[in-house]
């Protein structure tokens, strides 16, 4: 009998909440910061180019084989305006093949890749499978427009 | 409206003619208040449970119902090879028919009605008795096994609830002196009904779910078990027939029952006529809709707060709760009725009885569902021990 009433006061008390549920595709909840999606480039922007200097560390880091990388000579090192004698040339990732273990991240000399903690990196779905390999600009274009919130582990 | 309907029309209608228009108008105002009543339902239990129910069909969700009836209206209309036909076929409208019928006696409000019979409250209570067979015509010819139990299973369950649901309707028409549900509105107009039997509204809401089969005694179509009972073998129009026109117009009619024999309808608090002359009917339809829907949203919430009764718990509520304390209050009103000391003195005196017995019902449950606490069962352990 008890019980009874306590049962239609627990929904009343739950009536009274605000209800939690958040309408998914048109609102999001926040991710968190060192949420881990795909990989993407960081941009830098004090000498205006990509901190990848191509050094394959996290292609050959990468256990699924994900990562192209290829370096050429940094025509900007020639001006005297940057420090880094060698710079990405091209860079794919397969994010159809990646599977977000972060170790290109830990491995990287130069905090030059990190994970998207973005929702863009979780809604990707596509109808082709070749859609899901970025290239350079794809890669860099979060950091570019400065929509990231970089989260490097230190 | 029964006037304003005479005035649209200009002339003397004839009987048939304005019967015709008044089914008219109560079949389109059934289904707006089904779908209402399904986005209500949707809302309500969703809010209950912390959720937001349905958002996306048109602001906030209101166009759901209408979708769902869309979808409902076009998709296959599927028999199983080996089902009765017409007992099949026939199934849907045999369980809605008597639900329909139902509303036909139900004055909406002052002077509202399709037919006002003397004999209106026995009218509803024996044809809303005839859903049963539709149940079962569609759990036998379905060839189904779940469908069987299921049908089965509510023929039991509305049987026994048809009993009590009679006894606490009766013990309102006692005081009444009349099964005509105008006369039973017109009596309240100072103390609805509810004040002076609280105990047979009890037993009224509770006879209401389980004649709905709703769910604390969802019984006979538990999703869990019977896959939906004597529906399992349902689809499409038929489907909704059942589930969407039955259930909730049963819902609506039932509310709408026990607003005008409980909650003084439209009598009560204001009397029949009280603001505006010719226009009284607004009041009055505002008033029999908002009880109605309180009532509606009672027995939501009691739905969502609940888990479903094992069939013993069900039987044995009925039977041995139910229907002696029931039968108690009837003779006790008797006896009131009888033997009043005066009229003022009556309506205390039915208030005090129907109340007592109200009190030592939840008693009787108590006594009956307790479970011992830890001392005592060590207790009575340690006393059967040392007896050894």
């Amino acid at each position: 009998m008890i019980g009874v009433l306590r049962s239609l006061t627990a929904t009343m008390a739950t009536m009274m909440r605000k209800p939690v549920t958040i309408e998914y595709p048109t609102r999001h909840r926040k991710v968190p910061e060192r949420d881990r999606a795909f990989p993407i480039l960081l941009w830098d922007f004090d000498v205006d180019e990509p901190f990848c200097t191509g050094c394959h560390a996290c292609e050959r880091a990468c256990p699924v084989e994900c990562m192209t990388v290829t370096m050429k000579d940094n025509p900007l090192y020639a001006e005297g305006k940057s420090k880094r004698r060698k710079i990405i040339d091209e860079f794919y990732i397969d994010y159809g093949r990646c599977m977000r273990c972060n170790i290109c991240v830990e491995v990287c000399n130069f905090d030059a890749i990190a994970m998207n903690n973005t929702w863009t990196g979780h809604e990707l779905s596509s109808v082709d499978r070749k859609d899901l390999v970025m290239d350079l600009d794809q890669l860099m274009v979060l950091s570019k427009d400065k929509q990231i919130r970089p989260w490097v582990p230190q | 409206m029964g006037y304003l309907l005479w005035g649209i029309f200009g002339v003397n209608m004839n009987v048939w003619l304005d019967a015709f228009v008044r089914l008219q108008v109560v079949v389109i105002v059934m289904t707006v208040t089904v779908m209402g009543l399904i986005y209500l339902e949707r809302k309500f239990v969703g809010r209950l449970q912390m959720r937001l129910g349905p958002m996306r069909t048109g602001p906030y969700g209101t166009l759901q119902s209408i979708a769902d009836a869309l979808k409902l209206l076009t998709k296959e209309d599927v028999r199983p090879s080996t089902a009765d036909f017409w007992l099949f076929e026939l199934a849907p409208y045999v369980c809605f028919v008597p639900v329909f019928m139902t509303l036909l006696a139900l004055p909406f409000m002052e002077g509202w009605f399709v037919r006002d019979l003397q004999l209106g409250l026995f009218y509803i209570v024996a044809i809303s008795g005839v859903t049963v067979i539709g149940y079962l015509m569609a759990g036998w010819a379905s060839d189904n096994k779940y469908a069987l139990l299921g049908a089965v299973r509510s023929a039991a369950q509305l049987i026994s609830y048809e009993i009590p649901l009679i006894l606490g309707v009766l013990a309102v028409s006692m005081i009444a002196g009349s099964l005509n549900l105008n006369d039973i509105i017109r009596q309240q107009d100072t103390v609805p009904n509810i004040v002076l039997q609280p105990f047979p509204f009890l037993i009224l809401l509770i006879a209401m779910l389980a004649e709905l089969s709703r769910r604390p005694f969802d019984i006979p179509i538990g999703e869990s078990e019977l896959v939906g009972g004597p529906w399992v073998e349902y689809s499409g129009i038929r489907w909704s027939i059942i589930y969407a026109l039955t259930e909730y117009a049963g819902l609506w009619g039932f509310s709408i029952l026990g607003t005008l024999i409980f909650l003084g309808g439209w009598e009560w608090p204001f009397g029949t006529r009280a603001f505006w002359g010719d226009f009284d009917f607004v009041y009055q339809l505002v008033l029999v809709f908002s009880k109605s829907f309180m009532v509606i949203l009672i027995m939501m919430w009691i739905s969502a707060s609940f888990p479903r009764l094992r069939i013993d718990q069900l039987m044995n509520f009925a039977w041995k709760i139910l229907l002696p304390f029931g039968f108690l209050q009837v003779i006790v009103n008797g006896i009131v009725l009888t033997y009043k000391p005066s009229e003022e003195l009556r309506d205390v005196l039915l208030f005090l009885t129907s109340s007592a017995l109200l009190l030592t019902m939840a008693y009787v449950i108590y006594l009956a569902t307790r479970q011992p606490s830890r001392e005592e069962r060590v207790g009575a352990m340690l006393a059967a021990r040392s007896a050894q």
